[in-house]
């Protein structure tokens, strides 16, 4: 059993020691990375700012309150803060690929994707993961929830789940670039974006709207599902306990994906 | 049991034929039109263990396409290769803890951390046991003077110190294969001379085998006993530096500098018959058959006849030899044949 | 003539931008995913309350909107990380040494690729307006020809912040995090994200004193006629009066850090 594990826990030090020493470089540049923290600071107080105001003058947006909408505003957050420090190499793939670079990736005898994912470091994602886990602190601490053991728990496999299912997205489309070569990554920008839709609960969207970030690209089970069920929301609270699934099935989507194209990349050449 | 082992290896590319302009775009959106291109032809190669083969060829010859089905990197379409008994894109990781591979243009080493930490990190992925790590580390770094610069990141080093870095970090696990992508390309000559005694050492020292992809002549001289050279997919050359030299790169040439220019060179010519002499006023070249003479006859054939001032001799250039072959103005011969021959294939001095 | 040097710079800057159509058109498509969410954000608040919010009605909402997104879209080429990237590759002495302003050189790269980027908004925003519905029209052709005058205006005034912005590239190497942090303090001030008008008195009197509102609110209320004569004109004239303070004050910046560049040897 141990030796099975073996090539796992090789490639997770392996994946720690590359992301570390992308670390430090960065760190090397400290007006950088004091801006990035800020940055990210300030991206989300005045979206905290923007929802604030709306709140100001209407009670609820659909029956959802203004705490509900701000932990789903932490969580869009926390996951990408998650995705931009832990694995910001999904978005240097495209450039891996295009410029030729990929094959030194290929000639070492450690897994592509870990290589790829540990390549990058992006500190605003420290920002992001701080502020956003600020605001869900304070949006927590404001309401009324019963919190059992089994609720904390869950919240937690809820969080990690969330980030788990941005990181299969963003991995699964930036292997495009297998298909598609391109200096800079624009599919798994585009589909970033649909994250805008995350921020607010989904009873606002039409009905295609809400088959899109449920079913195809599933940004609702990031921050919406997840807010339902914290906070006990009934009618829309089961599908939150599905969310550690639906990121399971993410993340072997996003690797096959990232599988199926590294074999079309050794057989084209490029 | 040779090293690499490749017996009719073939590289097909697809390659999708578009038409220039916006009628074309339209068709090709509907039709698709595939045009196949044959980068590798049913080449056989085999390797021993401690070769040092320059795999050369024109630009487009398949060379970069043959290198990377060796290191795993591309899946051939048909044939069969065995390099150290693994099959390369079926293992490919496997394969890699047996190779190391020097890209000329680009750098195997981090960009933004200190050189010595890419080390490290390789000594990780490698997985490279901490007692010959350090005696290959320290071994290296006094070879290839590599201290100076050990704690810069490799973005800020100069492209000479990057690439003996580079070498030192594709060696470090002891690599059975060492494929080098024209490693010194760019560098001044002193580097050059280093790095090529580098390598040239681990083959004699250590057995490492070498295959060399460069269009630097120079390398091959200094590192290669062995020279492939492929054009158009197809191997049309495998065999010996040496022989190869001896066979085809027979002509050495003596320029004579005179005191008076020679109302005529027939008497000389007379005297050195089966040479080419040119005679430009103050300079008399005499082209001759190294193995036919010895540079001391031809010296005394020329001089009771003009005063000579001065002379030099140029040496059989592989550069020479390898250029007429690109440009088909010379094809060479199977391996054996060659060997046999006293008199060269085609003439010389073309 | 210098005018034709830069319109030579305008061109070649929108060709550019034409090669690279394809990544252009989904970046578009993809801030196109904001302005849809906040569509159907604003939607629900306005179909659950009664008549007007703040002076707007949703048909006013939606022109503020869509107006607020024309003006991000302009002049979007332009970020700091041009200017970071001339600093960092070394490129600053050899502009120097050219007989072309810098600055007038910058503004006309960023205003070349307008044609482009004033087309692919309006096109969006008649998709938008086909899915919600109609939005309000100028009623007055007065509104309508300050309205103009005022984007004119926001378009330098835009161009003014990010080039001063744009000076932190002597002082970091990378500008991600500067882009982001000015485009979210910009989106907030401006107006973009919500009309000022919403806003309770203390960030008000904050967005009154910084030059953001000139981007979008001004202009956007200059579109509604929700200002009348006076306020409009004072409006616009806190616009141009930024707008050519912050021109000025880029200039200043930029002499002195050239000034403490060539003294260091960048």
């Amino acid at each position: 059993m141990a030796a099975r594990l073996r090539p796992a826990r090789r490639l997770v030090y392996l994946y720690f020691r590359c992301l570390g020493q992308q670390m430090k470089a960065i760190l090397a540049y400290e007006a950088d990375f004091v801006v990035l923290l800020f940055s990210a600071a300030i991206v989300q107080l005045a979206g905290f700012a923007f929802i604030w105001t709306i709140f100001q003058r209407i009670p609820d947006i659909n029956g959802w309150t203004f705490w509900q909408v701000v932990m789903m505003y932490a969580l869009i957050f926390i996951t990408e803060g998650v995705g931009s420090l832990f694995f910001e190499g999904t978005w240097w793939l495209s450039w891996l690929v295009y410029s030729g670079e990929f094959d030194q990736v290929l000639v070492r005898p450690v897994s592509p994707i870990v290589q790829v994912l540990a390549g990058r470091v992006g500190f605003n994602g420290l920002g992001n993961i701080v502020t956003g886990g600020v605001l869900m602190a304070i949006a927590l601490t404001n309401v009324p929830i019963a919190w059992t053991p089994g609720r904390v728990l869950m919240l937690v496999v809820l969080i990690l789940s969330a980030a788990m299912i941005r990181v299969a997205l963003n991995l699964g489309t930036a292997a495009i670039a297998f298909w598609i070569r391109a200096p800079w990554s624009m599919v798994p920008m585009f589909v970033h974006q649909l994250g805008e839709f995350a921020k607010y609960p989904i009873t606002i969207y039409s009905t295609a709207v809400q088959a899109v970030i449920v079913v195809a690209i599933p940004f609702a089970f990031v921050s919406f599902f997840p807010t339902a069920f914290i906070f006990g929301v009934d009618a829309w609270s089961l599908p939150g306990l599905l969310t550690p699934l639906v990121a399971v099935y993410c993340l072997f989507m996003a690797v096959t994906v990232f599988n199926i194209g590294l074999r079309r990349y050794e057989s084209t050449g490029h | 049991m040779p090293l690499i082992e490749a017996i009719g290896l073939t590289k097909k590319f697809r390659q999708a034929v578009k038409e220039p302009g916006l009628v074309g775009s339209l068709k090709h959106f509907f039709t698709r039109q595939y045009k196949d291109k044959l980068a590798v032809d049913h080449i056989d190669l085999s390797v021993e263990a401690g070769e040092s083969v320059a795999y050369l060829g024109p630009n487009g010859a398949g060379k970069s396409t043959t290198i990377k089905m060796l290191t795993g990197i591309l899946v051939p379409t048909s044939g069969s290769l065995i390099v150290d008994g693994l099959v390369p894109h079926e293992k490919r990781q496997q394969n890699a803890r047996n190779i190391g591979v020097v890209f000329g243009q680009r750098t195997q080493l981090w960009w933004d951390i200190p050189v010595i930490e890419s080390f490290n990190l390789a000594r990780d992925m490698y997985e490279i046991p901490p007692k010959q790590y350090k005696a290959n580390l320290a071994e290296f770094t006094e070879l290839l003077g590599l201290a100076e610069f050990m704690n810069l990141p490799a973005g800020k080093i100069s492209l000479g110190q990057r690439m003996r870095a580079d070498l030192c970090m594709a060696l470090l696990h002891d690599p059975k294969m060492l494929y080098l992508d024209e490693p010194t390309i760019g560098l001044d000559i002193a580097v050059k001379d280093s790095i090529r005694k580098f390598i040239r050492s681990r083959v004699e020292e250590s057995g490492t085998t070498v295959m060399l992809t460069t269009h630097d002549l120079g390398d091959i001289e200094d590192i290669c006993n062995r020279i492939v050279i492929i054009d158009n997919g197809k191997i049309i050359h495998d065999g010996d530096l040496a022989a190869l030299k001896d066979n085809y790169a027979r002509d050495r040439v003596i320029h004579f500098q005179l005191a008076r220019p020679p109302e005529s060179i027939a008497p000389i010519c007379a005297g050195l018959p089966a040479c080419e002499l040119t005679n430009d006023g103050l300079s008399l070249s005499v082209r001759f058959d190294r193995f036919q003479f010895a540079a001391g006859e031809i010296a005394a054939a020329v001089m009771p006849h003009v005063e000579v001032l001065d002379f030099r001799i140029d040496e059989p250039e592989v550069e020479d030899l390898i250029r007429k072959v690109y440009l088909g103005q010379l094809t060479l011969d199977a391996p054996d044949s060659a060997a046999n021959a006293t008199e060269p294939a085609v003439p010389l001095g073309a | 003539m210098h005018l034709r040097k830069y319109a030579a710079i305008a061109k070649a800057s929108l060709e550019v931008i034409f090669v690279y159509r394809a990544s252009f058109a989904l970046n578009m498509v993809g801030t196109v995913f904001y302005v849809v969410a906040m569509f159907y954000l604003w939607q629900t608040i306005f179909l659950g309350s009664p008549g007007a919010l703040g002076g707007f009605t949703w048909p006013e909402m939606k022109a503020y909107l869509l107006v607020a997104f024309l003006l991000n879209s302009l002049m979007t080429w332009f970020d700091e990380w041009v200017m970071g990237r001339d600093v960092r590759e070394g490129r600053v002495a050899v502009d120097l040494a050219r007989p072309i302003d810098y600055q007038t050189k910058r503004f006309a790269e960023a205003v070349g690729p307008i044609p482009f980027e004033l087309f692919s908004a309006l096109l969006v925003g008649s998709v938008v307006v086909f899915v919600f519905g109609g939005i309000a029209l100028p009623t007055d052709p007065a509104h309508l020809a300050l309205f103009i005058v005022s984007v004119a205006l926001a378009t330098l005034l835009k161009f003014a912040i990010i080039y001063c912005v744009s000076m932190t590239a002597f002082w970091t190497t990378g500008m991600t995090g500067i882009v982001v942090g000015r485009v979210a303090i910009q989106n907030l001030f401006s107006g973009a994200l919500i009309p000022l008008v919403f806003f309770p008195d203390w960030l008000r009197a904050i967005a009154a004193v910084l030059p953001f509102q000139g981007l979008v609110s001004t202009p956007a209320l200059t579109y509604l006629g929700k200002m009348d004569g006076p306020t409009t004109a004072l409006m616009l004239g806190i616009q141009a009066v930024w707008a050519f303070g912050l021109l000025l004050f880029g200039r200043l910046l930029w002499r002195g850090a050239v000034k403490a560049v060539t003294i260091n040897g960048g």
